[in-house]
């Protein structure tokens, strides 16, 4: 654990030093729309297999990716352009993409495929007890390990912690990114509010656009994660930054009165409205478009969100009209007002079931996904942080967005994980039910931190 | 001639496919089921026998109950809501004589449209700030329903567009069997003096009280099995207010790994069916010709 | 009460549900022709004025709805065709072949076929087309949509077998007609009212299913409509005026079938409920 936060937060320094670089020199460059993404085919990726001549026989690779629609249109570019690639080099490869929805993969597709021992070949995989680790350790997962070795890029990365079982990796996370409040300028401008800067601003900006009709925050809780997000944010403010992995490995619990507290502060926002009306069915798309269309005042989500407010993404029209800023500090609260949620929790995994064509074709996807020109476009286009060591003399942006969220990382003393992460998936569900009771107000605070604390307490036992 | 009609070769030829996909697709699965369930499986690792743990633990799981409940909602709505209109429909088309090809070719119509199409479109219907129902609350000046979002309403909305799909389809099977009375016990009765009410009440519906129970009877097999509706619909949610039978099962197996438990929950599934099967019979059935060899 | 609102009200009751069955589709038909979401949230239930008829165009290309329609055609008319097939062979053993003792248990075997509700064996079947290797492959959905319908089928065209007498095939035979030949020629033609309801209740019953299809197929090109519909939603729900085509596009053809065919189902379902 502790190693995993001195990669991260020697990752969050890369980027500071990042930031302070383009913090100076880039006012004025900003009229130039320097960032054309599509032309930059980098001399770097000539295909170092030759490809033989001989007819070959094509076989198709099963890839699962969750880049759905509009929103994701800037990574579907890039992982279609790693296809091509990975294509071009494995004679006969003919990759197929399964696009599925990311909750109904991650839940019940892979889950259920995995049992039945037929996962695809290469597929969109979180890493923790409950999804990646848990595979791995049931022999499902392709040994990443020689795979990086032989292509050198094993300590490429900054963190790959969670896809790790017995020394071994078993899961290459795509990017990184932190979780924090995005707010539109104009909303708030037009309400006479400044940038909420604590806790107190934060309710007080609530307040008044629910009095003027302004949905405060959007949010879509049909799927749990959603929610997940804020209030995983919030219990460590409350409860301190190692909240997360105390629950996990059983040293803390959830029933303590600083995350009881949390989740009061949560519920108390929702019976105060300030959350979108009907929100247990809006689905994430719906969140996002509420907020990009404008009738939302505040949101609570990722990083990679950023890219929907460039100048062509779905949010064009918010365009240089949203900031981002970290969770305030709570009154009395044990965690480090400046420390950031971090993940890089989601990559690809790859099946243990691979013949030698397959395991060629995953060795080129792997080559060619993971390089620094990915990770620097990934972050350029679509606001997603590297998971790789990258020279920060490329990680600048001209996205005044995007050099608040660098400078507020920077600025992190401290990171914590995602709950996710750490704990096993029917401790994670139970979250998310109880996530879902507390707003349909089935579940009081305490309850709902009772019922969270003993299935992780039946997990801890059934470990003995 | 007997012993064309007992020829064992043409017999087995005919019997055998239906007995391979009967045993392939029915009887292996309910010995699997009954086999996993008495285990942990988590589809990872080895199957560990463990008794009736899983049952037990079926008994106490409130979740799944509320789901048995849900299921229930569906049952007794058709009965108390979709069979009378069923009825009273069924006597209305049959009674006019203009536009009857009309009504019963769109009356039918939704049944043929597939779940997953009926569960956007009536997404629609009910979106909170589009959808018909509240634009038609916001011309009498009501606040807007969030009718698959608020845990009131969710399981309503869901049975109201079960009952939109299929109604139509029990409709024309009534219609049929309204229509196959013979003209002249109306006739008489009416120049008895009946007035049409009566007649639909004291001859009508006694007669078609056999196809009747067909459609009770496929209700609630329809009730038993429901899940598609829900999952495109609510998923299950709002905060599992919709769950049904069938997707607490799936969730529980696929999501959690716990097939064990999931194949004991089905065993329950399949128990619940008998039980009510076996109530119907004796409250309804007994009084009708019942399918008999 | 006077006749005519005798002869009316039957009318205005009937018509109010036949609005509210036809009305969906009309506030999807206009939504689909409309530019911007903007222009269906202001105005849900206006006529559309530009009329884009370019959605449909996009829809068509980007949803693969041809390729959908042709899968979940083709499997529900396929499967359905086997198993009217399968059971009628099987009912025709049960009711009119003279190996009772046999029949009757092979019979009451079947019927608790009927008892076990869809999806409870989901898991199970699972796990078999998985072990039968037949994930994301058309058969993972022909053979449970085929066996799923036997027992219903079975049960229903056997009811109807044993109505009719026996005094034609019996004839036939001493005419020296094979048993196989009686069954395709005297019984299969009597029994025809029964099929049609069967083969009609299953096809509908395999062209709406959506539970095995989502978990059974993953391939794109081999996604029946049910499930593909709800990809294509997810994919474009920040449009709803595309969503609203693919609606229309996939509803459509079906509603033209209907609408040539609709005599013939509706007689099908009539026959047989009346006589069944």
């Amino acid at each position: 654990m502790k190693k995993k936060l001195v990669t991260v937060t020697a990752s969050v320094l890369v980027l500071s030093s990042v930031l302070s670089a383009c913090g100076s020199g880039n006012k004025e460059n900003n009229a130039s729309p320097s960032a054309s993404p599509a032309a930059s085919p980098s001399a770097s990726a000539s295909p170092s297999e030759a490809a033989s001549p001989a007819p070959v026989e094509r076989f198709d690779v099963s890839l699962r990716h969750i880049q759905i629609g509009e929103l994701q249109k800037f990574r579907k570019a890039i992982l279609d352009e790693v296809v091509q690639k990975a294509e071009a080099e494995v004679p006969g490869a003919n990759f197929e993409m399964d696009a599925v929805e990311d909750s109904f993969n991650r839940w019940t597709k892979l889950p259920a495929e995995m049992a039945a021992g037929n996962p695809p070949k290469i597929f969109d995989l979180f890493g923790g007890p409950g999804d990646g680790q848990k595979f791995a350790r049931a022999n499902k997962l392709l040994d990443l390990t020689p795979i990086l070795d032989e292509l050198g890029i094993k300590d490429k990365f900054t963190d790959f912690s969670t896809f790790i079982v017995d020394e071994k990796v078993y899961g290459l996370p795509i990017g990184a990114s932190a979780e924090g409040w995005f707010y539109n300028k104009e909303i708030l401008d037009a309400n006479g509010i400044a940038a909420p800067q604590t806790l107190e601003e934060l309710e007080a900006a609530f307040e008044t656009l629910k009095g003027k009709g302004v949905t405060p925050i959007a949010m879509g809780s049909q799927a749990a994660w959603v929610p997940f997000m804020l209030l995983n944010t919030l219990i460590p403010r409350y409860a301190g930054d190692d909240i997360q992995a105390g629950v996990a490995n059983g040293s803390r619990k959830m029933t303590e009165p600083e995350v009881v507290a949390a989740l009061a502060k949560y519920k108390e926002w929702v019976d105060k409205g300030y959350f979108t009306k009907g929100e247990l069915g809006i689905d994430y798309t719906g969140q996002t478009n509420e907020f990009v269309a404008g009738k939302a005042g505040f949101l609570f989500d990722g990083t990679w969100r950023v890219s929907t407010f460039n100048a062509d993404g779905v949010g064009g029209a918010l365009n240089g009209k949203v900031g981002y800023f970290a969770m305030p500090a709570v009154p009395g609260g044990k965690g480090d007002p400046t420390s950031v949620n971090y993940n890089q929790n989601n990559g690809y995994g790859f099946s243990a079931d691979v013949n030698d064509n397959e395991k060629a074709a995953v060795k080129a996807f792997i080559k060619n996904l993971y390089t620094e020109e990915y990770q620097v476009r990934g972050f350029q286009e679509d606001g997603v942080l590297p998971s790789m060591k990258v020279d920060a003399s490329k990680l600048t942006s001209d996205n005044s967005l995007m050099q608040q969220v660098l400078a507020i990382n920077a600025a992190a003393g401290k990171v914590f994980p995602h709950f996710d992460s750490l704990v096993p998936g029917t401790v994670n569900g139970e979250f998310e039910k109880q996530i879902q009771n507390l707003i349909a107000g089935k579940a009081t605070p305490e309850k709902a931190a009772e019922e969270i604390q003993k299935a992780m307490d039946a997990e801890l036992a059934a470990l003995k | 001639m007997n012993k064309t009609l007992r020829n064992p070769y043409v017999y087995l030829l005919f019997v055998l496919p239906t007995l391979g996909l009967y045993g392939l697709f029915f009887v292996y699965p309910v010995l699997q089921s009954v086999f996993y369930g008495l285990t942990n499986w988590d589809g990872l690792t080895p199957a560990k026998y463990t008794g009736l743990d899983n049952f037990v633990k079926a008994f106490n799981d409130e979740d799944f109950w509320i789901s048995v409940k849900n299921n229930m909602y569906f049952i007794l709505f058709s009965l108390f809501v979709q069979v009378p209109l069923i009825i009273l429909f069924s006597l209305l088309i049959s009674g006019v004589k203009r536009l009857q090809g009309f009504y019963k070719t769109t009356v039918f119509l939704p049944s043929i449209l597939s779940t997953s199409i009926i569960g956007i479109l009536w997404g629609f219907m009910y979106h909170p700030s589009i959808g018909l129902f509240n634009n038609f609350l916001g011309w009498f000046g009501l606040e807007p329903i969030y009718w698959l979002s608020d845990t009131k309403w969710a399981m309503l909305s869901i049975l109201v567009t079960n009952a939109w799909q299929w109604m139509g389809f029990y409709i024309v099977l009534v219609l049929a069997a309204i229509l196959a009375i013979p003209k002249e016990i109306n006739e008489a009765a009416e120049i008895d003096g009946a007035t049409g009410f009566q007649r639909a009440y004291r001859i009508t519906t006694p007669l078609i009280m056999p196809v009747i129970s067909v459609v009770v009877m496929l209700s609630i097999a329809g009730a038993m099995r429901v899940v598609d509706i829900v999952l495109v619909m609510t998923n299950g949610g709002p905060a599992g207010a919709t769950e049904v039978m069938a997707s607490y099962m799936v969730n529980k197996a696929l999501r959690y790994g716990q097939y064990g438990y999931g194949t004991a929950l089905s065993i329950m599934i399949f128990v619940i069916a008998l039980l009510l099967t076996a109530i119907y019979q004796i409250v309804f059935a007994r009084r009708q010709e019942r399918i008999e060899y | 009460m006077p006749k005519v609102i005798k002869k009316i009200l039957p009318h205005l009751v009937l018509l109010v549900y036949v609005f509210v069955i036809l009305f969906p589709f009309v506030f999807v038909v206009f939504s689909s022709l409309k530019e911007s979401n903007d222009q269906i949230v202001n105005a849900p239930f206006g006529f559309p004025v530009q009329m884009a008829f370019d959605n449909y165009a996009d829809a068509w290309s980007q949803a693969k709805i041809s390729k959908y329609f042709f899968n979940s055609a083709y499997l529900a008319v396929g499967s359905a065709v086997s198993s009217i097939l399968i059971a009628a062979a099987t009912a025709y053993a049960l009711a009119r072949m003279r190996i009772v003792k046999v029949s009757k248990a092979i019979y009451q075997f079947i019927l608790l076929g009927m008892l076990i509700p869809g999806n409870v064996l989901f898991i199970a079947q699972y796990i078999l087309i998985q072990k039968l290797g037949l994930l994301d492959t058309h058969w993972a959905l022909y053979l449970p949509y085929t066996a799923g319908a036997l027992p219903f089928s079975v049960l229903l065209i056997v009811a109807f077998m044993k109505a009719i007498p026996s005094e034609m095939e019996e004839a036939a035979i001493v005419d020296g007609l094979g048993v196989i030949r009686s069954f395709i020629l005297i019984i299969l033609p009597l029994t025809m009212p029964a099929l049609v309801t069967v083969f009609i209740i299953n096809l509908l019953g395999n062209w709406n299913e959506y539970l095995l299809a989502n978990f059974f197929i993953s391939k794109d090109a081999l996604k029946t409509l049910p499930t593909g519909m709800v990809g294509f939603r997810d994919a474009f729900q920040t449009s709803y005026p595309l969503v609203f085509t693919g609606v229309v596009i996939s509803v459509a053809p079906i509603i033209v079938i209907y609408a040539f065919l609709q005599r013939t189902i509706i007689e099908g379902l009539t026959a047989g409920s009346v006589k069944g």
